[in-house]
């Protein structure tokens, strides 16, 4: 840490923080800016408003009564856009009262056997006799599972 | 559609899908009864069970949403990868959506994780 040390480091150049500035360099930079901004700044000054007029071959139309304007802005959209919106949710206002089975509810439908046999629960009532019986005497604790309240 | 019908067409081929995807998974029958369970539960469930196609390679899920009750049971084949307490976690895991009043989102829960445990690893190195 010593002068010996410090003496080693070389950079490339003079090494400050203040950037080195010439007044040459400095009026060449005044002279850029100014050179950009008088004309930008004389351009947007001096535009006047653009005036016109309808052209002449423009027929001049007969008033609309309000009505009519009320009609066609207010009352046609406003009437699109419930007939969208409608069109939207009804689907789902009218699967909605009959695919939203709450559990604890009383079951009133014929029950749903997913992945079970073609006949359903009435097939099981018809052929589980046989099965039933010979599968659970012969191997009584072999099935496994579990059960659950909530 | 009839009335009456406890589900949709959606969420009876959400629960379709979920069944599909658990048989391709782990390779057991999957099957999924939902509706009021005649008599006891777990006689009326191993009753159905052995109604199934290969009911030892099968696992099926009752719900009895009426009476609030769940039953599952597994074939001595799948029990074999599919231990009880494992089918305890899916119970577990089914009931607390049931709670919650998702019927449809319990039962492709239930399957999901019935066939996630009931998985094994592919041997690569048998003789």
């Amino acid at each position: 840490m010593g002068c010996g040390f410090q003496a080693d480091i070389r950079y490339p150049a003079c090494v400050t923080n203040h950037p080195e500035h010439t007044p040459r360099s400095t009026i060449l930079r005044r002279a850029a800016t100014l050179a950009t901004a008088v004309p930008a700044l004389l351009v947007t000054s001096l535009t006047a408003p653009a005036f016109a007029d309808a052209p002449a071959q423009w027929e001049n139309n007969r008033p609309y009564s309000p009505l009519y304007v009320i009609t066609v802005l207010v009352v046609i959209p406003a009437a699109l856009f419930a007939l969208i919106t409608l069109l939207v949710c009804l689907p789902s206002m009218m699967g909605k009262g009959k695919g939203s089975y709450q559990p604890g509810q009383p079951w009133r439908s014929e029950p749903e056997w997913f992945g079970g046999p073609r006949g359903g629960v009435a097939a099981a009532d018809r052929t589980e006799q046989p099965l039933a019986v010979g599968g659970t005497s012969d191997h009584p604790d072999e099935r496994g599972g579990a059960s659950g309240r909530w | 559609m009839a009335a009456g019908e406890p589900f949709t067409a959606a969420q009876r081929h959400e629960i379709d899908r979920a069944i599909r995807d658990a048989e391709t998974l782990c390779r057991y029958e999957f099957s999924v009864f939902v509706g009021r369970s005649e008599g006891e539960s777990r006689p009326f469930a191993e009753r159905l069970h052995a109604t199934l196609v290969a009911p030892e390679r099968s696992v099926l899920v009752l719900v009895d949403p009426a009476a609030k009750l769940l039953e599952i049971v597994t074939g001595t084949e799948a029990r074999r990868v599919l231990d009880d307490a494992e089918v305890h976690l899916a119970v577990l895991a089914m009931q607390s959506a049931f709670a919650a009043g998702d019927l449809v989102g319990g039962i492709v829960q239930g399957v999901q994780q019935l066939a996630e445990h009931a998985r094994r690893p592919q041997v690569r190195h048998g003789s």
